[in-house]
């Protein structure tokens, strides 16, 4: 993603080094022609009006005079003239003939001739006009130097554009690696806290740019982060405080009061009321174990245990109650390496979904570690009705209940719990079928 | 001679209903209503048992813990604490609390667990290396469980817990002091997996005996002893 934003970044830097070289170029030879050819046009329309003016004062044999001085030794360099009779006999000048591909009087044309004494053929711009007497006169500027000079132009421009693809290229390099460079520390700032440590912020560089106001901006939403889960902490605990207190009081109540009672229905409402008071708790308790791992914390405490032994632990745990169920409960567990986990959540979590298993589920129950690449998988699977994939975000969602109806006295939090001391860890929690069956599997990464 | 506790407790009604069933129990109790209240009675170093609640006004509990450890008082410490994640738990039994019970918690589990501090505090006894109740007996270390001479087959964990029994004679054990002591979890399990162990251990112990070893206290746990 930030890859590919680069390289298009880095693409547009090419293109548009490479877009400008290539119209600099290209403008240059524009301009440069456009100069080249009025310069001609402007010689050859004086040397036209010249001659015209001849004419004027001095009729046919005036301008006779006049093409003969202008070729003969009184050269302007790089002068054309040819004048020709109402015939098209050639009278004089410094060309042999009239150019046949030369038609319209007042028409300029670029053309390649030879001049009289003169065995090269050169490039002229020449333009045609019909004196008042009937005669014709080709007037013209030879534009060699000109062509040389567009030629001179266009190699050079060949020499130009792959030096400018060059630098288009370096550019191009310079300006992602500066992005890549400046964004590292932004990016691996936001990586750390996105982990769980919420104290990473990006380090000042001192420079008074656009990336280093970003790494401000970044450091003030991360402050800000940070403080809110400072804030939610104290929350919970508050919440928590202020729930407990009076639930222990009430608890405490209700127990003098059925130490004082003799009478059966009064001493059994109160035991229903204790435990009432008690499932009110372990919700209240759970709830916010929940939030604690939703919001990371906890991972001070993570340390490194035998997880295949901790599975048989639980395994153990809860053998007893599967077999009053005439249900088998067996591990299957790869050795491996110990991992840091905190081992009381993820006892909890794993008791969770054996004790749903056991409530909700049929058949064997059955657990595993694999080791996959770079992850643990620890996988429950029982053989009961289990959950149609349509609901299983309802199942993983705090209190959300399958079954209104269903009598299980559980608030729907063991799968979000679950879920969250997955994602605690940096894993995950996955819920998918075992035709017939459900099976739970909850990865985490390794180190 | 009565046992005397000192109660470090800011709320008015917790404190007085804790107060009054130590009292009806044969305690002498103590309250202080603030840290610093609290830890001048502790300086006196009277006490058997000092129960102290983690959230007082203007302290942390753990604040006055340190303290009173600082002043090289050893008096037993049980923390309450309506924090009550695993993680707290931790936090406080590493900084100087002897037991942790978080809020809400049943009266029996905390009489139960003052009891226990109180009667370890006292004189060290040497190592065991058997444990009796009436004419069950258990060897530490041959790992044997004998009743009348009979042979009780007993699987690992059973044998922890019947080991814990036996360490807590006559003295009443909850759950959650098993789920600790036995399992070392500190989470509601959720179902009655506890009283599905208790029950199959008392197969093994009390089944083909007159006399019952294993008691349910209703409303607080499990009792070994002998009498009913």
């Amino acid at each position: 993603m930030f890859r590919s934003a680069t390289f298009r970044f880095a693409a547009l830097v090419f293109l548009l080094q490479l877009v400008s070289a290539a119209a600099l170029i290209v403008t240059i030879g524009i301009a440069v022609r456009r100069q080249l050819q009025t310069d001609a046009q402007r010689t050859v329309a004086v040397l036209r009006d010249d001659l015209r003016a001849s004419y004027a004062a001095g009729g046919a044999a005036g301008v006779r005079r006049e093409v003969a001085l202008r070729t003969g030794q009184l050269v302007t360099p790089g002068t054309v003239l040819l004048l020709v009779d109402r015939d098209g006999k050639r009278v004089g000048g410094n060309l042999d003939a009239w150019p046949p591909s030369v038609t319209r009087d007042g028409h300029a044309k670029d053309v390649t001739l030879y001049r009289i004494g003169l065995n090269t053929a050169e490039p002229m711009h020449v333009e045609a006009t019909r004196l008042p007497g009937g005669e014709r006169l080709l007037v013209g500027t030879i534009v060699a130097g000109e062509v040389r000079a567009m030629r001179m132009l266009e190699q050079v421009s060949g020499v130009a554009l792959p030096l400018a693809l060059i630098f288009a290229a370096l550019a191009a390099w310079i300006a992602a690696r500066t992005i890549v460079n400046r964004l590292e520390e932004p990016l691996a700032a936001l990586n750390a806290v996105a982990a769980g440590d919420l104290g990473a912020r990006v380090p000042a560089d001192g420079s008074r740019d656009a990336l280093a106001t970003l790494g401000v901006a970044i450091n003030g939403a991360l402050e800000r982060v940070e403080t809110l889960m400072g804030e939610l902490r104290m929350a919970t605990d508050g919440l928590a405080h202020d729930l407990k207190s009076p639930l222990t009081r009430m608890r405490v109540v209700l127990e003098r009061a059925a130490g004082q009672v003799n009478d059966p229905a009064a001493t059994e409402s109160l035991d229903r009321a204790m435990a009432e008071a008690d499932r009110l708790f372990a919700l209240v308790q759970t709830a916010l174990s929940i939030t604690r791992a939703e919001a990371g914390i906890g991972r001070e405490h993570f340390t490194a245990i035998d997880l295949a032994a901790e599975l048989e632990g639980i395994a153990e745990m809860y053998a007893p109650l599967a077999e009053d169920q005439g249900r088998g409960l067996s591990v299957t567990a790869e050795s491996i390496e110990p991992v840091t986990v905190h081992r009381e959540l993820l006892a909890q979590a794993l008791g969770n979904i054996i004790d749903n298993s056991l409530k909700y589920g049929a058949g064997p129950i059955a657990l595993a570690l694999t080791l996959l690449e770079g992850e643990v998988a620890l996988t429950i699977a029982d053989r009961g009705p289990g959950i149609p994939a349509a609901r299983y975000d309802d199942a993983l969602r705090r209190f959300g209940r399958l079954d209104d109806a269903r009598q299980g006295g559980g608030a729907g939090l063991g799968l979000s719990l679950a879920a969250a001391v997955a994602r605690l860890h940096g894993g995950g929690l996955v819920l998918s079928d075992a035709g017939p069956g459900l099976i739970v599997t909850i990865t985490l990464p390794l180190p | 001679m009565a046992n005397k506790v000192l109660l470090i407790e800011d709320d008015d009604a917790t404190a007085e209903f804790v107060a009054r069933g130590l009292t009806e129990e044969g305690f002498v109790v103590d309250r202080a209503a603030n840290g610093r209240d609290g830890l001048f009675h502790a300086t006196d170093g009277s006490y058997d048992c000092i129960v102290l609640d983690r959230m007082l006004p203007g302290i942390d509990g753990m604040g006055v813990l340190a303290a009173v450890r600082a002043a090289g008082i050893e008096t037993p410490v049980i923390v309450l604490s309506a924090l009550g994640a695993a993680d707290d738990r931790i936090h406080g039994l590493t900084h100087g609390a002897d037991d942790y019970l978080t809020k809400p918690f049943a009266f029996v589990e905390l009489l139960a667990r003052i009891r226990l501090l109180i009667r370890r505090g006292g004189a060290t006894k040497a190592v065991e290396t058997v444990l009796r109740c009436g004419d069950l007996e258990m060897d530490l270390l041959a790992r044997r469980t004998r009743r009348a001479g009979k042979a009780i087959d007993l699987q690992p964990r059973e044998f922890r817990l019947l080991e814990f029994m036996l360490r807590h004679v006559d003295q009443v054990v909850t759950r959650t002091m098993l789920l600790e002591g036995v399992w070392d979890y500190h989470f509601d399990p959720g179902t009655n997996v506890i009283d599905v162990h208790l029950s199959r251990l008392r197969k093994k112990v009390d089944e083909g005996f007159d006399r019952p070893l294993l008691h349910t206290v209703r409303g607080a746990g499990y009792r070994l002893g002998l009498e009913p």
